[in-house]
């Protein structure tokens, strides 16, 4: 962290370094290892389920979690949940219910998001903030009334977020009545255009008017429970469709196992394809393009910090004074997550970029990147110095020991298809 | 090859994703790779790579079928074009094969002369999925040392890949 923020003033920065703690990260939370002792990992409530499709489970955030299924590959993995529906187990990610007087000022605290101005049960993509603005981790909150917030935040950070959250709780005044619990359960998230007309055959709900951003409680039909279930409109693929959290693990897996037999529309996906799905869609893996030193704005997240939180009394967020300078002081920046894009071998997590017109000149580093199933070619989210961050500057990385032509391209590459209304 | 092996393991079960020609260890009995010469010997190495070695010396080295259902599906073979009329050694790399998740190279299985390269995969990098021991052969070479004693037969081949 130090090391960073003194290379920041000077002009150099050591690309690596702004890895290294995120590597470290990746080590622990995404690299699918060849150690599948799978007795010291956790096991979701539809382990079994994939166990029987033929899934092919790897370490994954301590949790053995399916990264392909049984006769689908990776590409036709993608290319379903981009035409279809496909349903992914994502119960390894930690749930939060945060409620209770002065909650909604001690999340804005960690939080740059002004969740005064969020509806009752509306989302919002947002970041936990260390004092100097680096991101503790990505999430989704929502709002279910003032003060009482649902909460999803990425598996691979579950002990520091717990932590993190526990600490700044601790040090908030008026914090007596804010009851911050952790809950598990299945988690399942149902992507691709085909979302809405498979979740409707399993509720009275009318989805329609459930849009982008949104969420509520419906009812499931045949479980026989008249337990309501937190659905929100979204998801982590670009494609439109729900994030649904079943608490009670038979329904879960009732509810996994029904969806399933649509078959001809269903199918279960694994991580492989959420990361290439992802990266497309211009979205953020923790550990890849987010880490505790990186800001929100080096990482292109400006519209993270609501314009109302940018002065006066709310720009009072945990790292907003080097944050709100970054804002208002673009020099102070001095490299930008962006995307590029190449054709032949594909940049990859780690790889170094290099100016095109002067090669010995190192520029940037790559967060994530793979070749890219929907756009063609390969893609590629990286962190790059100015001024080389504008779209359509040529720059080349280092790919096996040789530099190798890439482009400076506009995200998202994939364009999302989000539900706003008809 | 499995510098894979880091990124994804693969267990015996997922086998089978794509439609393959063959089922084990065994060429492509319809393939150049087997039908150059009457009588080719195949030898596998422990980095899954295969070559069929000819009487007159000509060789045809790809990756094993195993190899390729671990690698998922193909997305770019880098070939090694600028490299033919040169001499390789055992485990120099001749290529690398990407997928979607990650890359692996390719290494000499023995030492050899590049004579050629399968220039259909530029365009169809999914023959290294569909025939990964026939049709999607990645170079021709001229072996320049016969010795071949340190690589596996199908037999050892096959059981190597039962243990690991």
């Amino acid at each position: 962290m130090l090391k960073l923020s003194s290379k920041l003033s000077s002009n150099t920065i050591n690309h690596s370094q702004l890895l290294k703690n995120s590597i470290n990260i990746v080590s622990k939370k995404s690299s699918y290892s060849t150690n599948d002792n799978s007795e010291n990992l956790l096991k979701t409530p539809l382990y079994d389920i994939h166990v029987k499709l033929g899934a092919t489970m790897v370490p994954f955030a301590g949790y053995s979690m399916p990264v392909l299924y049984k006769d689908q590959s990776h590409i036709q993995s993608h290319n379903w949940t981009r035409s279809n529906c496909g349903i992914f187990d994502v119960s390894h990610m930690l749930q939060h219910k945060i409620s209770g007087p002065n909650t909604t000022n001690f999340l804005q605290k960690i939080v740059p998001t002004d969740l005064n101005s969020l509806k009752p049960f509306q989302n919002h993509l947002s970041v936990l903030l260390n004092n100097n603005g680096g991101i503790i981790d990505d999430t989704i909150i929502t709002k279910h009334d003032d003060d009482s917030y649902y909460i999803v935040t990425n598996a691979g950070c579950r002990e520091k977020d717990i932590k993190f959250i526990k600490n700044e709780l601790k040090n908030f005044p008026n914090n007596d009545k804010i009851i911050h619990e952790n809950f598990e359960g299945t988690l399942l998230a149902i992507q691709g255009p085909k979302s809405q007309e498979i979740l409707s055959k399993f509720t009275n709900s009318n989805l329609n008017n459930l849009y982008f951003g949104n969420s509520r409680f419906i009812d499931l039909k045949g479980f026989s429970s008249s337990d309501k279930f937190h659905i929100s409109r979204g998801g982590y693929t670009g494609e439109d469709g729900f994030e649904i959290s079943i608490p009670n693990d038979q329904i879960g897996r009732d509810f996994f196992n029904a969806l399933l037999e649509y078959d001809q529309i269903v199918k279960p996906i694994g991580l492989a394809a959420r990361d290439s799905l992802r990266l497309e869609a211009g979205m953020c893996l923790y550990g890849h393009e987010l880490n505790e030193d990186i800001t929100p704005i080096e990482a292109s997240l400006n519209w993270l910090v609501s314009k109302s939180r940018r002065d006066g009394e709310f720009a009072n967020f945990n790292g907003s004074s080097k944050i709100l300078n970054q804002i208002n002081d673009n020099k102070s920046v001095k490299f930008k997550r962006v995307g590029i894009v190449s054709k032949g071998p594909s940049p990859r997590h780690g790889n170094k970029i290099f100016s095109f017109d002067d090669t010995s000149k190192e520029i940037g580093i790559v967060c994530s990147g793979s070749p890219s199933p929907s756009c063609g070619g390969n893609v590629a989210q990286v962190f790059l110095n100015k001024p080389f961050n504008k779209i359509g500057t040529k720059v080349k990385v280092e790919i096996r020991g040789k530099l190798r032509d890439a482009q400076v391209a506009k995200m998202p590459f994939y364009q999302p298809s989000y539900y706003k209304g008809e | 090859m499995f510098a894979l092996t880091r990124n994804i393991r693969f267990t015996k079960q997922n086998f089978s994703s794509f439609k393959r020609l063959q089922s084990t260890f065994k060429l492509n009995p319809n393939s150049i790779v087997s039908t150059y010469s009457k009588s080719p010997i195949v030898k596998f190495t422990n980095e899954h790579e295969w070559i069929s070695i000819h009487p007159d010396g000509t060789g045809f080295i790809g990756i094993t079928n195993y190899a390729a259902d671990a690698l998922g599906d193909a997305t770019f073979i880098e070939l090694p074009t600028h490299q033919i009329g040169e001499d390789v050694k055992i485990g120099d790399t001749i290529s690398s094969i990407e997928s979607v998740k990650s890359a692996s190279d390719i290494y000499s299985p023995v030492e050899c002369k590049i004579i050629d390269v399968n220039q259909k995969l530029d365009d169809n990098p999914e023959l290294l999925n569909v025939d990964p021991m026939g049709d999607g052969w990645i170079v021709k070479v001229e072996v320049t040392n016969n010795d071949s004693s340190e690589l596996l037969d199908a037999d050892k081949y096959e059981e190597f890949v039962k243990e690991e």
